[in-house]
């Protein structure tokens, strides 16, 4: 009997509670914020993040806890053994809607202009429980209106609801300490001192996480309205932390990049550096055609024929100077999956074991900023590393360049970085390909000064978001992605252009793409009915 | 008949220094009391119903229990903010009686078992903050403060700092962040400052009057406590009594003394020819009492509390037939929204809210409903915030609209105040 | 070129150990760094502070745009605040102040051309019993009449330490 007991007191508490009607059991210690966010039920907050401390400051989302005569703030509450939550209920519904009223009563009606306009907490909740008539009818306080917070972030301090997540964010996560909120009652003003930038790697996640258009990012700003986007999941390539992000889009292309939530990588955020790597996706930043480049002049031709070519290019020079003559040179920007196509490929059917791995910053490699941002700039560094040991493939740049001069080598592919930007050393290394006979570049965007080799073929490839993969990131966790949309229907995944190397057709997809889902946010997530 | 245990001494010459507060029987309670286990000092605070008499009057014993029996080291702070307006009792304690408030200290915080304590005065108060420094180097410099008080083996350290100006921060989770160097914006409770305060660690906040009653508690031992007072709010009271009295000052009453009684003998009354019109009890925060419940009430806890208002500080304000309520009302809200400090919602918006309708009948273009509004308004902002300025917004906002509503009303209907002869009849603030 | 006394900086140094947290020091360096520097605090003290205690700018500017008695312009040799709360406007507070505004020609918040007042208008200041009353610099002058008030005003300015 006693080891009953002394086991039940091992066992962690797990209390019940009921919430609008529901019986739920949660850890001891858990918030009634947290298990409505656990369970999913829709419950009205702005100040509340699961990312930042609790500041409890909007009041809004109050709850009616059975034996308690006033609403209670859930955010701060601890859920004990038989309590009776109810955020539906009519004394709860009505705190609510009058939280959202004074919250109301000095907001400038900018949703017109506002981007937030679509993914508005304040909409959000005035869709859900208010609907009236305003009853304020003095003149509202006038605050400043766009101020520029540096590179990325403009401010309007009329729109702020004051729900301190922004200044939460670069206290507690960032640790940048900008922004403050200054001045006291109704006069209180978000922003930094004298307007100082918010230039840290970290600022956009603060235009994230404000739930109205007080934040709004300078990258963003008036390009499209979010009800005309669809958002799909993906992964950051902009290195090798692999931040999950959710990417916007429409027929017109990639609007932004937002963080998604994943607690073993990034949490609730990602850097602003990583925010810009979908610019160079969008089809006007796009090779759109095979660019074939001899002795000067340029022709053009579909990505599928050119590389049906390359196959043919590759037979001829096999059968003259064998496998050996041939080399790869692979970047770590690729799936998993292409790397095996890609390698079988060369190992196996065309018998060369010259696949050189080019580097682009073995010097900050291990660099880390404490946050998210690592040295290591390539998305599948550690995938292809395995690919490579896989197959016994050794050599870097240095032996490529012996090789060279060496005359060794008659074609070379190149499966060139996704992510230009990253690699300053592209035209240095185009000076020695310059004596390739034949050089092959798959790459998803033009490769500048490759029109001044002797023979060069630029073979358009998809990007990230256009192909389903697995990339392994710095901590050696695989991560899986689907197609997002298209951005150039001709282009090829490695995998087909591989397929078409050795000679064989692309299978067929068969399968109609996916629609995409309306935009995502939390607030949408807890819209309920509606 | 004021009932002088406090303020026994204090008009007697040198009682602020040492020397002259020794010489009447001072630091003799402190000596008792080293004598005594600190649980025991508790126990006598508790069993002699001494309340909190900053506002909240929350019984001083009990809030001491709450802290944790963990040995960590705890913080006293003492609130000498006194911002409600009404009051300055506080600055006549510090002014003439510093030693008094030490020595109450040292007292709870032994029985407490802090190390540290800070006396947290407001930032206007120059004078009081001089006499209180120079007495603080008085006790460490004759053995009451520091190392090994009086050989009792207790060590204490005590410090004085100054607000800079903000009334939210006589709230006593306001007065921690203003402590910590932050804006005086209050905390979210729970965790009570008792378990987590001060830089997170257990903190006591009380009054300025209420630590130097400790005092009394020890002189008098519990029983002798409470043959002053009523049986739920034992002991003696300052009332700083002001607005339209003839002599307005503190007066230490025993608590239960009629209001009316405190009005017309310790204040001397109305001024000639004039009526006496309302009285708010216990400082701005404090609904309003009209003509006859003043003069009905006691000034005690309970009376107060079950005529829908409360004692609060103590502050007594006395308003005759030559004011305008609605003028009078615009001037709290001007207060109420100047002092917000703008964390939540509810206050923020509320008290700008209130003082824009109150500004709008003022100027003589408000419109009959606009006084619902200020009814709705008020109530909504009640109870729904991190603390209770909010709630110290609407209370006047609510009484005066409720017992006063005609004034209102002819103010809006004729464009003018009721009140023949107010300057301020249709000015903005 | 802002830059606190030897004996400041020294002030400075003190409060950064004398209280469980070095951010406590900041209300007392902004009070001295003000009356070093005639009376207000502007955005390059705010920075000064910063860089000699070694705290965000944000924080010391939340702190400073909070509290009242830091002047964020600058004020005459002899602030005078008037309380127009609730027993002093019972009591001609308010009346108070504007006579006082009118007979030394400047507006509320402004300073006079001589640069020896300036006048705001404040919240309750604990006198309420010697109401009407005024606060000069550091000092509570109490049981005003629109007159004694000028009086005790003019006193000052012509270096009569107490004005009376």
């Amino acid at each position: 009997m006693f080891e009953k007991v002394a086991q039940k007191l091992k066992e962690p508490l797990m209390p019940k509670c009921t919430i609008n009607g529901k019986e739920i059991e949660v850890k001891d210690g858990t918030t009634i914020m947290e298990a409505f966010y656990q369970k999913e039920v829709p419950i009205a907050h702005y100040c509340y993040h699961p990312g930042l401390s609790i500041a409890g400051v909007c009041r809004l989302c109050m709850v009616e806890i059975e034996g308690m005569p006033r609403t209670q703030i859930a955010c701060n509450t601890k859920i004990t053994e038989g309590m009776k939550i109810s955020n539906v209920s009519d004394k709860a519904k009505d705190s609510v809607k009058w939280a959202l009223d004074f919250h109301l009563i000095n907001h400038p009606l900018d949703c017109p202009i506002c981007d937030q306009a679509g993914e508005c907490g304040l909409q959000e909740q005035y869709m859900h429980f208010g609907k009236y008539e305003p009853e304020m009818g003095q003149g509202k306080v006038k605050k400043r209106k766009v101020v520029d917070l540096g590179e990325r972030v403009v401010l309007d301090t009329e729109r702020c609801i004051l729900c301190s997540r922004c200044v939460r964010f670069t206290d507690e996560v960032s640790k940048t300490n900008e922004l403050g909120i200054f001045n006291r009652g109704d006069r209180s003003e978000v922003g930094t001192f004298q307007d100082k930038p918010l230039n840290n790697n970290y600022s956009v996640n603060t235009v994230d996480i404000c739930p109205v258009g007080a934040l709004t990012a300078k990258d963003f700003r008036f390009k499209q309205r979010v009800w005309l986007l669809k958002n799909r999941e993906s992964i950051c390539t902009g290195c090798s932390t692999g931040c999950n992000v959710n990417v916007y889009f429409n027929k017109g292309g990639v609007y932004r990049l937002k963080p998604k939530y994943n607690s073993d990588v990034n949490g609730h955020w990602m850097c602003d550096k990583g925010r810009d790597t979908y610019k160079h996706l969008n089809v006007e930043a796009r090779l759109t055609k095979g660019k074939k480049t001899e002795e000067g002049k340029t022709t053009e031709c579909d990505a599928g024929e050119l590389a049906k070519q390359t196959a043919q290019l590759i037979e001829k020079i096999k059968k003259e100077g064998g496998g050996d003559s041939i080399g790869l040179i692979v970047t770590a920007q690729y799936s998993n999956e292409e790397y095996a196509a890609m390698f079988e490929l060369f190992k196996i059917k065309l018998g060369s074991n010259n696949v050189f791995y080019w580097i682009n910053n073995q010097k900050t490699f291990e660099a880390f900023d404490g946050l998210l941002y690592r040295g290591d700039k390539n998305p599948n560094t550690k995938g292809l590393l395995r690919a490579l040991s896989k197959c016994k493939f050794d050599q870097t740049w240095d032996k490529l360049e012996e090789k060279i001069k060496a005359k060794q080598l008659k074609i070379v592919v190149v499966l060139g970085p996704e992510n230009q930007e990253v690699y300053p050393d592209i035209s240095e290394k185009l000076k020695l390909l310059n004596s390739v006979d034949n050089v092959v570049w798959l790459t998803t965007n033009q490769v500048l000064g490759t029109e001044l080799l002797k023979s060069c073929w630029q073979i358009p490839v998809k990007s990230t978001i256009e192909k389903s993969g697995t990339y392994i990131n710095f901590k050696g966790l695989e991560q899986k992605i689907k197609p997002v949309t298209n951005i150039v229907s001709g282009a090829l995944t490695l995998t087909e252009a591989a397929a078409l190397f050795a000679g064989d057709e692309i299978p067929f997809d068969s399968k109609t793409p996916v629609k995409g889902e309306r935009v995502w946010n939390e607030f949408f997530h807890h819209r309920g009915d509606l | 008949m004021e009932v002088k245990h406090l303020t026994e001494h204090y008009d007697k010459d040198g009682y602020a220094t040492i020397k002259g507060y020794q010489k009447l029987g001072g630091y003799e309670n402190l000596k008792k009391a080293l004598k005594m286990k600190p649980l025991d000092i508790i126990n006598e605070v508790k069993a002699s119903g001494l309340r909190g008499r900053g506002g909240a009057g929350f019984p001083t014993g009990v809030k001491w229990g709450f802290l944790p029996n963990n040995g960590e080291p705890r913080y006293l702070l003492c609130n000498a903010d006194e911002g409600e307006p009404g009051t300055y009792k506080d600055r006549l304690m510090m002014e003439r009686a510093p030693h008094q408030l030490i020595e109450g200290m040292i007292i709870s915080a032994f029985a407490i078992g802090s190390p540290k304590s800070y006396i947290y005065i407001r930032g206007e108060y120059f004078y009081p903050k001089s006499i209180v420094e120079k007495a603080l180097r008085e006790a460490y410099d004759n053995g009451l403060l520091g190392k090994n008080i009086l050989g009792s083996g207790f060590n204490h350290d005590m410090d004085i700092y100054s607000g800079a100006g903000a009334y939210i921060c006589g709230e006593e989770t306001g007065m921690i962040s203003s402590l910590e160097g932050k804006k005086g914006q209050p905390k979210l409770k729970p965790p009570f400052p008792a378990i987590q305060g001060y830089l997170g660690k257990p903190t006591i906040v009380n009054n300025v009057e209420t630590l130097a009653a400790v005092t009394l508690v020890i002189r008098d031992g519990a029983a002798a406590f409470r043959k002053q007072g009523t049986e739920k709010s034992p002991g003696t009271k300052l009332f700083s009594l002001s607005g339209n009295v003839v002599k307005p000052g503190n007066y230490e009453v025993p608590l239960g003394y009629k209001l009316i009684d405190l009005i017309n003998i310790e204040g001397g009354g109305l001024k000639p020819g004039r009526k006496l019109k309302a009285v708010i009890p216990g400082g701005s925060s404090a609904k309003i009492l009209n003509k006859e419940e003043s003069e009905k009430a006691t000034l005690d806890y309970e009376c107060l509390a079950q005529m829908d208002t409360m004692l609060g500080s103590g502050a007594v304000i006395v308003i005759d037939d030559t004011n305008c309520m609605v003028d009078l009302l615009g001037v709290l809200m001007h207060f109420y929204h100047h002092e917000s400090c703008g964390q939540c919602t509810p206050c923020r918006e509320g008290t700008g809210w209130l003082e824009k309708l109150v500004n709008g009948i003022k100027s003589g273009q408000g419109k009959l409903q606009d006084i619902d509004l200020i009814e709705t308004v008020a109530r909504n902002m009640c109870g729904r915030t991190i603390c209770a300025l909010s709630d110290a917004a609407a209370f006047p906002a609510m009484s005066f609209v409720l017992k006063f509503r005609d004034e209102f009303e002819f103010f809006v209907r004729e464009g003018r105040s009721k009140i023949k002869g107010t300057s301020y009849a249709k000015m903005h603030h | 070129m802002f830059k606190l006394s030897n004996k400041g900086t020294e002030f400075v140094k003190n409060e950064l150990s004398r209280y469980e947290s070095r951010r406590s020091a900041i209300l007392p360096c902004l009070t001295l760094a003000q009356e070093e520097n005639g009376g207000y605090i502007n955005a390059e003290i705010i920075s000064y502070l910063a860089h000699l205690m070694d705290i965000p700018e944000s924080q010391i500017q939340e702190v400073f745009m909070f509290y009242t008695m830091y002047n964020k312009k600058p004020v005459g040799k002899f602030h005078v605040q008037v309380c127009c709360n609730i027993s002093c406007a019972m009591n001609g507070g308010r009346e108070l102040v504007q006579h006082l505004t009118k007979e030394f020609r400047v507006n509320d918040g402004e300073v006079t051309s001589d640069g020896n007042f300036s006048f705001s208008r404040v919240e309750c200041l604990g006198a309420c019993g010697g109401a009407p009353m005024m606060q000069v610099n550091e000092e509570y002058h109490e049981n005003l009449t629109p007159e004694k008030a000028v009086h005790v005003l003019k006193n000052m300015a012509k270096g009569n330490s107490h004005g009376s």
